[in-house]
């Protein structure tokens, strides 16, 4: 039995399966590690007092504190900023899905020439990075007196998020079999009760997958925010950013800051894994 | 909105001649239908780019400020700039060491993880967390490594490895390389899940094939998988490209705001700089020029170099 198994294994050493599979493990573990200890660093940082953290950074808390955290949440004014992101979010994702959702109808349903030269239009939308309109977009925003108005955040995410909405959700709709709808026109139904009787309610998965998409990206936003808003508007990115002391550091401070910022987002991945995989890689092929 | 868009649309009376004028009034209502997208899209995207090229052209020192129309005199004292030269260089490096780190690496591990080995689906959770993090987030975390106290030194302290231990983001040589290390580290899980989606549904029996041939699973990665996503695999450098050329200078911003020097001035980063700290606005519009024509350039060149070449 053993040298059956041993010749098993040499011929698995042969063709290179089991080489390439303990290669394989090493690589992720060792990639694994970079980014675990990097976490766990950050997460046990949080719950320990200042004095403690780099005089053994990878040990655990002597005690649990949740000082970092009451501390973060005053400093930074953590509430405020954290309504404001909610309120962004939520308003730019309404947004996002009222003007993507019938042009990638359009696109998906109605035969016309029109139809490949706007989605064309819009894949060329992931050739444009959101950082070349810095610039003009605040230009922009003063021009029309929404400079540090939340507002202008709502209004503006929406268009960096259109292209990959439109084409995902268009990709989506064509997948949505025909016959309901057909047996709706027969019946009568004009075009917008069957959008909003049978369409949406059929779309619903594509809409989730472009929603938490559109979430993770929009909440987590850096720059935009942090040159449109000012102190007393600025979103949850922005106010963690500002624990960060230009002389003095207080790394508990920060690391609890962290926390906080990631939890909303892993908490989402966590329960969307799939959609998110899936949605991102089939955002990036549909351009 | 015409009548007989409103009528495609709420419903009403057809016409006699209903047939004959669909094709025409599918085109209204699908002109209908998209406009409000396709305007936001213009205006917030399309717009400011044709922007960008205008106040290039303008000598324009603060939103309060008159503005000159100066020419290209922006662009000509772009190249004589030391800063600029600074940037250039810095940005051409990060590519240079950031795309190939980034691109291999996260190719063979969704590979891997495309073959399900056991344990692949934590493997994924694990890759995703940097992509999944803030900008800020990621930024706060990287001052606990490379203060000279982080976990980085520690780690070096603890292998016996004391004289690699310095203040990584102030050392005028390591300061670029520890900023090019954050992308190289979240870009690796990230391309590699996204590889792992894209060669998921690629069939066993074609590397079982393969294998009976006598190929083994390196090879027939780099014969089979290898070829099959080179389309992606140029799509993934692109975003990867575009995401250094100018995505990476948030990083900057939050750790070292170009310095020490200029040795981690990159090109995105000089940009935000003379916008909105020296608040040379058509200049830094000249250098928002000068970016997106070096960005599509790139993508042409990645393009050209990622499509499959039939002989």
């Amino acid at each position: 039995m053993i040298s059956s198994f041993i010749q098993r294994f040499v011929r698995r050493l042969r063709d290179g399966k089991t080489v390439f599979t303990i290669g394989g493990y090493v690589l992720s573990v060792l990639y694994g590690l970079t980014v675990l200890i990097p976490v766990y660093f950050v997460l046990v940082s949080s719950f320990k007092p200042n004095m403690e953290i780099f005089g053994a950074p990878l040990a655990l808390p002597s005690h649990i504190t949740f000082e970092n955290y009451a501390d973060a949440v005053r400093i930074a004014k953590l509430p405020r900023a954290m309504g404001i992101s909610l309120g962004v979010t939520a308003g730019a994702e309404i947004l996002t899905l009222v003007l993507a959702f019938p042009v990638a109808y359009a696109i998906a349903r109605i035969r016309t020439r029109l139809a490949p030269i706007v989605e064309g239009f819009f894949s060329l939308g992931f050739l444009i990075p959101a950082f070349a309109t810095l610039v003009p977009i605040y230009l922009m925003t003063a021009a029309i007196g929404l400079l540090y108005n939340p507002v202008a955040l709502i209004l503006i995410y929406p268009a960096f998020k259109l292209p990959v909405t439109v084409l995902l959700l268009a990709s989506y709709m064509r997948s949505v079999p025909r016959e309901l709808e057909e047996s709706a026109e027969i019946d009568g139904a004009t075009r917008l009760q069957m959008i909003y009787h049978i369409f949406f309610p059929l779309a619903r998965p594509g809409v989730v997958t472009v929603v938490v998409l559109n979430f993770i990206d929009i909440w987590n936003e850096f720059l935009f925010a942090l040159v449109l808003m000012n102190m007393k508007n600025r979103t949850l990115q922005i106010a963690v950013s500002s624990l960060k002391g230009e002389r003095l550091l207080d790394y508990g401070l920060m690391a609890a800051g962290i926390i906080i910022t990631l939890l909303p987002v892993y908490i989402v991945f966590l329960i969307f894994q799939e959609q998110v995989v899936r949605g991102l890689y089939a955002g990036a092929v549909k351009s | 909105m015409s009548l007989r868009v409103f009528r495609d649309l709420f419903g009403g009376a057809k016409s006699a001649n209903y047939h004959r004028r669909k094709r025409a009034r599918d085109r209204r209502t699908f002109l209908a239908l998209s406009a409000p997208g396709l305007i936001w899209y213009m205006l917030l995207m399309v717009w400011p780019l044709v922007y960008m090229f205008y106040i290039s052209l303008l000598r324009w020192d603060g939103m309060l400020k008159p503005k000159t129309f100066i020419g290209l005199a922006n662009f000509t004292r772009m190249f004589a700039d030391p800063h600029f030269e600074h940037a250039v260089v810095n940005t051409g490096i990060h590519l240079l060491i950031g795309i190939p780190a980034v691109m291999p690496v996260a190719f063979i591990l969704g590979f891997f993880l495309s073959r399900r080995p056991a344990g692949y689906r934590l493997l994924r959770v694990v890759f995703f967390i940097p992509a999944m993090a803030s900008v800020a987030a990621l930024a706060l975390m990287f001052v606990g490594i490379y203060l000279p106290d982080g976990i980085l030194n520690t780690i070096l302290r603890g292998m016996g490895l004391d004289e690699l231990t310095r203040a990584w983001l102030a050392n005028t040589k390591t300061a670029l390389p520890a900023i090019i290390a954050i992308d190289v580290w979240s870009g690796i899980g990230f391309y590699g899940v996204l590889f792992f989606a894209a060669l998921s549904n690629v069939s066993d029996e074609l590397y079982e094939a393969a294998m009976l041939d006598g190929a083994g699973l390196w090879t027939s990665m780099w014969r089979i998988a290898f070829p099959l996503s080179l389309d992606f695999f140029g799509l993934f450098t692109m975003l990867h490209f575009l995401w250094i050329l100018l995505g990476a200078a948030q990083n900057v911003l939050l750790l070292t705001k170009g310095g020490p020097g200029d040795h981690t001035l990159t090109l995105g980063y000089y940009l935000y700089d003379q916008a909105f700290l020296s608040r040379r606005l058509g200049y830094s519009q000249a250098l928002g020029v000068f970016v997106f024509v070096i960005g599509v350039l790139g993508m042409l060149i990645i393009r050209r170099l990622t499509t499959r070449k039939y002989e």
